[in-house]
């Protein structure tokens, strides 16, 4: 297991630093924020200040050497924006993102693999058909429109919900449902199909034979084998919703790192969004394990090639 | 079967963090950091806080930087106050920490201040206090932005005669020093002038009780203020970036107030409109052909038809406009009419001008800023239209902020061919001076050009005071219209601001930037 964590780490840092020289070059090729942060009538001489105080007029080479020397100290630098810690600003934003995508796609895998193995049990029976629709559809909403449609029903019309904010249980409802849709309809097809193929097998027709009931062959013989190319989709959704879930934040005022992340391009905010992009590609990282683990624990035959290796 | 395993039971062990990670997640799911459930917050005017939805979280309040709109929105005479405040209304400057002003000679002014004014950290406010305020917003090495904004790279002489009286002397006669200072935030000499300030300290009526960034920022009433105690004895600001949302807020009761709506975002009933001295148009490069040539910039004048767009894009709640500036800005023209929609005339100047050599084939870049106001797509596309139709050859382009700021400071974009700039003005300082030395003279920042003549009379206009201020303004926006024709102005626009039927407020021009929570009251 050290090993394999070690080789990933390893195998991992090349593409954390191209990541970060490759965000760093392109934010300053997009220009000098010094129009952005000051006002339209600022003077020649404010703006040739303004550069010089944050260092952008310095060589692009002498500014990466600056950052990278930086991030060595752990210092991420200072928004532009709002004089705070480039690290603290991402570091408070992170956990609402991931606290948000996680419970997103727990409560996404869960409803997937009941409506799922529903559908799979009678291909092309009643079930399936309307699961098929129902997930075809998920799959195809446009979250913006439904976050709205989401607002409009429940927290203005009938006013059971808040329409945003953060807060108790309440507050959670629209931007999970929001949230979920999608990766729900993608997984409840991936689940289905899988299914379908894991109860074609002879395994299964033997443990019918020898008595066992829906909810048995379901659960003990053909998830199991059904859950590893799920486990691997569901790791790509996780993946997204980490790193997209700007839509739902920027409606719901989620205080998280995709609102982050865009503010900052658009802001020209070139420390956050550094020290965003890095914590969120760390954690894509360490997702990516936690999903090879997951897969090897699932499936023996990939469990030397991975765990073990 | 598995359980029994050698094998099931590693996998067991594995399993085992991975669920209760899982579990705590779920869990931690109902809570995110310093919040607090905003389900049940339907108090509203009821309670004893006044809740306020914005377009965006301030990125600071400090106090120097006020005349940002999102600093300013929630700081400007609620934490912090002028020494002059400007009236939106009358655009008469008022006393506020200042009792009364004159100039003693051609540079200097004299300022009597208030004796009876604490800061909220306890400390006196004084002539020491103001001084160092306008020291370091103006004289110091922060770079703030009210420096940029109002007083450029002058740099003012300050003394603190005694405790209540203040001098001010400028390198020139400024005879609008007063309107400047009214952008000026009064802190405490306590406050570094090394670094700036998330938090300021003031003299306002509310003091800065607790910043959940990201979430809210929550004010609350002090007992040592100087004035009338305000309604509410809190006020909570919370943002967010949809403008369906924010007017959502009110409609639903989650909010009192919400900043920054559309017209088709959904207040109803409850949205309220206000002169917000904002003015659309389009900038002309008159440097670049055909551009250059006038009679292709008055075509462009006469093709545009702004009543019609003010009724169809804006439900005839703006007005249209002949100059950058509206009614209540010293210098506005009232006497100016906005050019004709005359479809035929400006065909014949296209024809014209075409006749005479000047190639009015050229395209020409319609330049417009995504989401700048509202349905800013659909009037570029209709002005590109309404060009077209005059026989120029335009095409559109949308940018976002960053990009357009390229095409509207200088330096500008180069080699981009001629370029109709979609422009949005706000004048909120109340003088023509601000608009005009910016947009008008031939090397103004955001001016694509000008003339000898033009700019001679722009500068001795700055000189002017009084009516002769008002006079010389209006004639320079006679004169742009018909001898230099930079700007083809459409509208003067009109915003919208949610208000809860529970609460007593009329917003007025400066209610964008300066949200006076004093001036709002329960309904009932």
């Amino acid at each position: 297991m050290l090993v394999y964590l070690r080789k990933r780490i390893l195998s991992s840092a090349l593409p954390l630093v191209a990541v970060i020289v490759g965000v760093f070059a392109l934010a300053r090729l997009t220009g000098n924020p010094a129009n952005l942060y000051l006002p339209l009538n600022a003077t020649d001489q404010m703006r040739a200040d303004f550069t010089a105080r944050h260092g952008l007029d310095q060589p692009l080479l002498t500014q990466m050497a600056d950052y990278f020397g930086g991030v060595l100290r752990l210092d991420f630098g200072e928004s532009l924006r709002t004089g705070e810690s480039a690290a603290a600003m991402a570091l408070r934003a992170f956990p609402a993102t991931l606290q948000l995508a996680a419970t997103t796609m727990v409560l996404a895998i869960v409803l997937a693999v009941i409506v799922g193995c529903w559908a799979a049990l009678k291909p092309n029976g009643i079930a399936d058909r309307i699961s098929s629709f129902v997930s075809m559809a998920a799959a195809s909403i446009p979250d913006f429109w439904l976050a709205i449609v989401g607002i409009w029903i429940f927290a203005i019309t009938l006013g059971w919900l808040p329409t945003s904010g953060v807060g108790g249980a309440s507050a959670w409802v629209l931007p999970i449902a929001t949230l979920l849709l999608r990766p729900f309809g993608v997984l409840v097809q991936i689940v289905r199909g899988a299914m379908v193929s894991a109860l074609s097998e002879p395994y299964i027709k033997l443990a019918r034979s020898k008595g066992a009931g829906d909810v048995r062959v379901v659960t003990h013989h053909a998830l199991r084998n059904a859950a590893a190319p799920a486990l691997t989709v569901a790791g790509d959704l996780t993946v997204g919703l980490v790193n997209g879930a700007v839509v739902v934040e920027t409606i719901f005022g989620w205080p998280g790192i995709g609102k982050l992340m865009i503010d900052s391009i658009l802001q020209r905010d070139f420390a956050v969004l550094q020290a965003a992009v890095l914590l969120t590609a760390i954690a894509i990282f360490v997702l990516n394990i936690l999903i090879d683990l997951g897969y090897a624990l699932l499936d023996a035959r990939v469990r030397p090639a991975t765990v073990k290796a | 079967m598995m359980s029994s395993s050698p094998s099931a039971k590693r996998q067991l062990r594995l399993q085992i963090p991975v669920v209760v990670a899982g579990s705590a997640l779920l869990l931690s799911g109902c809570s995110v950091a310093n919040s607090e459930d905003t389900a049940g917050a339907t108090a509203g005017a009821a309670s004893d806080t006044l809740r306020v939805v914005l377009q965006q979280e301030p990125p600071t309040l400090e106090a120097c930087e006020a005349n940002l709109t999102s600093t300013g929105v929630v700081v400007r005479s609620n934490v912090t106050q002028p020494l002059i405040e400007r009236n939106p209304t009358t655009g008469e400057l008022e006393p506020l920490l200042a009792t009364e002003w004159e100039a003693t000679s051609d540079t200097e002014w004299t300022l009597k201040l208030r004796d009876d004014v604490k800061f909220q950290d306890g400390t006196d406010f004084n002539a020491e206090a103001a001084a160092y305020t306008i020291d370091r917003a103006v004289n110091s090495d922060l770079g703030c932005n009210v420096e940029g904004y109002v007083f450029g790279d002058t740099d003012l002489e300050v003394e603190a005669v005694d405790a209540t009286t203040l001098t001010v002397t400028t390198p020139e006669p400024d005879p609008i020093l007063p309107l400047r200072l009214s952008f000026l935030e009064v802190v405490p000499t306590s406050t570094s002038d090394t670094e700036k300030v998330r938090e300021p300290i003031g003299t306002g009526p509310y003091k800065i009780e607790q910043w959940d960034a990201g979430q809210k920022i929550t004010l609350s009433t002090w007992d040592g203020y100087w004035g009338e105690a305000p309604a509410f004895p809190k006020a909570e600001y919370q943002w967010r970036g949809e403008g369906t949302v924010r007017a959502a807020m009110v409609t639903s009761g989650e909010a009192d107030i919400a900043m920054g709506l559309g017209p088709d975002d959904g207040a109803g009933d409850l949205g309220v409109n206000y002169p917000n001295n904002e003015t659309i148009g389009l900038r002309l490069s008159g440097d670049t052909a055909p551009l250059d040539d006038i009679r292709v910039r008055q075509a462009i004048n006469y093709a545009i038809d702004k009543e019609g767009i003010v009724a169809s894009l804006y439900q005839n709640k703006d007005k249209v406009a002949a100059q950058l500036i509206p009614e209540g800005v010293v210098g506005h023209n009232a006497s100016l009419e906005a050019w004709p929609f005359d479809l035929e005339k400006a065909k014949a100047l296209v024809a014209e001008a075409k006749a005479d050599g000047v190639p009015v084939d050229t395209k020409i870049t319609l330049v417009a800023r995504n989401a700048q106001f509202p349905k800013v797509t659909e009037l570029s596309q209709v002005l590109q239209e309404q060009l077209a139709q005059a026989g120029l050859n335009v095409e559109l382009k949308m940018t976002e902020t960053s990009q357009h700021l390229q095409y509207q400071i200088r330096p500008f974009v180069e080699d981009q061919g001629p370029i109709a700039l979609l422009i949005q003005h706000g004048n909120q300082a109340g003088d023509a001076a601000f608009t005009v030395e910016q947009y008008m003279l031939s090397d103004g920042a955001q001016s694509s050009f000008g003339t000898d003549e033009f700019d001679q009379r722009l500068l001795e206009a700055g000189k002017t005071s009084g009516a002769d201020r008002q006079q010389a303004y209006e004639d320079i926006f006679t004169y742009q219209n018909e001898n230099v024709v930079q700007f083809a102005t459409i509208a003067h626009q009109t915003g919208i601001l949610g208000k809860s039927a529970a609460i007593n407020y009329t917003p007025n021009s400066s209610s964008g930037d300066e949200l006076r929570l004093t001036e709002m009251t329960p309904a009932s």
